[in-house]
């Protein structure tokens, strides 16, 4: 019994003594968590200094026009300006589903929609569609050879925003599919939203897609 | 005999406070802390070169217990992290770059089958994951299973696999030294919407707290 207790109160002891010494600053456990030496006024002055110049620096670097940012996980589109959103729209955006080129064992198409930094690149109105192989393939047909028949006008809205690589945000003719990841790549949005985009977005605006 | 016990104990209580001591979550920084100061300068000496490319980068803020994800400097995406942990956050300090994204279900279409398949959705998306990065690096997204003990029960059969797997590459290369490791935890929105978000090559800074 007296060595059971000799044990426990050895135990707390211990535990009281680690944490006095903690909260003494005179150990420390964890490598990260050094405290560090005392740092002259002057010396401070000049970090503060520094770290203002560069957070003035990035600041720069922000977009000061509008610029359109698309979630692709939750299928919304905005319009920001600053912290100012000046638009928010239901979006359909990439599939992220794959489909196998034909006579091509290792070749695939991943429907997804592109991440990162993009600009509008052309602004078109009442575009047509010129329908791609994987569109044919897709639906279980041959790939026509003329280039006329894969035309197809009247499915992308009436508005089209390029932003490269035959991605183009534009409208949709399945407005039930809008909050959902379906498309090929390009940004599905309603008719209402697409004008707005259209109306906001010159070429050279900012894409942000993430 | 009596002696050992005390060592034991007192051995005990370090380990214990060395946990504690690497699962606190430190308050935001405050600059007239000379070492927070340093840290966000540090960091935002990083993001500067990444924020002048036309890119999307992501900002694991265990100061503030956030992700961000950003582009030239602006917040796109908040997310909170709910706990997390690091093994050695003194080697955190500097640019990782995701060296593959997690590995996600892709449906295959298939041309012959006529009928509207399903979408891929966030449900699709993976509930914890590892991602690792180059320099080395291994971080571990946790989706919290407050509630529901079958995602925790297989969550902790991950969480094991990805440690057997961390010791077999250290028994493999014999390096004694792994690489420094993040836990972090978020909603389980927040972990698949992140799984999604990521991609292959993405610049990763980490800023870290300080006591």
């Amino acid at each position: 019994m007296r060595r059971v207790l000799l044990v426990v109160s050895s135990g707390l002891m211990g535990l009281l003594l680690i944490t006095l010494v903690q909260s003494s600053g005179l150990l420390t456990l964890n490598a990260s968590t050094v405290r560090p030496a005392a740092v002259d006024p002057v010396s401070l002055h000049a970090r503060h200094a520094r770290y203002k110049t560069l957070a003035k620096r990035l600041t720069q670097l922000m977009p000061t026009q509008p610029y359109i940012l698309v979630d692709t996980a939750r299928n919304h589109l905005y319009i920001k300006r600053q912290d100012q959103v000046m638009l928010e729209a239901l979006a359909s955006t990439g599939s992220g589903t794959i489909l196998d080129r034909p006579g091509d064992s290792k070749g695939q198409w991943i429907f997804d929609t592109p991440r990162g930094e993009f600009t509008v690149q052309s602004r078109l109105t009442n575009p047509v569609w010129v329908k791609p192989d994987w569109a044919f393939i897709e639906e279980g047909l041959a790939v026509p050879k003329s280039q006329t028949d894969r035309l197809e006008p009247g499915v992308l809205g009436e508005y089209a925003l390029g932003f490269g690589k035959g991605y183009f945000i534009h409208g949709t003719l399945y407005t039930r599919f809008l909050g959902k990841n379906v498309t090929h790549g390009c940004i599905r949005l309603n008719d209402d939203d697409l004008k707005s985009v259209y109306r906001l977005a010159k070429v050279g605006t900012p894409i942000m897609i993430f | 005999m009596s002696f050992l016990c005390a060592m034991f104990s007192i051995a005990l209580s370090l380990i214990s406070v060395s946990w504690a001591a690497e699962l606190e979550v430190t308050p935001p920084a405050e600059f007239t802390d000379s070492a927070a100061l340093q840290e966000a300068t540090r960091l935002l000496e990083e993001e500067i070169k990444l924020a002048t490319r036309p890119q999307i980068y992501a900002l694991i803020d265990l100061a503030t217990n956030v992700i961000l994800i950003k582009g030239r400097g602006v917040e796109l995406h908040r997310s909170s992290i709910e706990k997390w942990s690091a093994s050695d956050r003194s080697r955190l300090a500097t640019l990782y770059r995701l060296r593959e994204r997690p590995q996600i279900h892709r449906r295959k279409i298939n041309p012959t089958a006529g009928a509207e398949q399903d979408p891929i959705s966030l449900v699709d998306m993976p509930a914890t994951f590892p991602l690792k990065f180059s320099p080395p690096l291994a971080v571990l997204v946790l989706a919290n299973t407050d509630g529901n003990p079958w995602q925790w029960t297989l969550q902790r059969g991950r969480v094991w696999w990805h440690w057997l797997m961390a010791w077999g590459e250290i028994l493999r290369t014999g390096d004694l030294l792994p690489p420094p490791s993040l836990d972090l935890t978020v909603s389980l929105d927040d972990a698949q919407s992140l799984a999604w978000t990521v991609t292959e090559g993405m610049p990763f800074l980490i800023h870290r707290p300080t006591p």
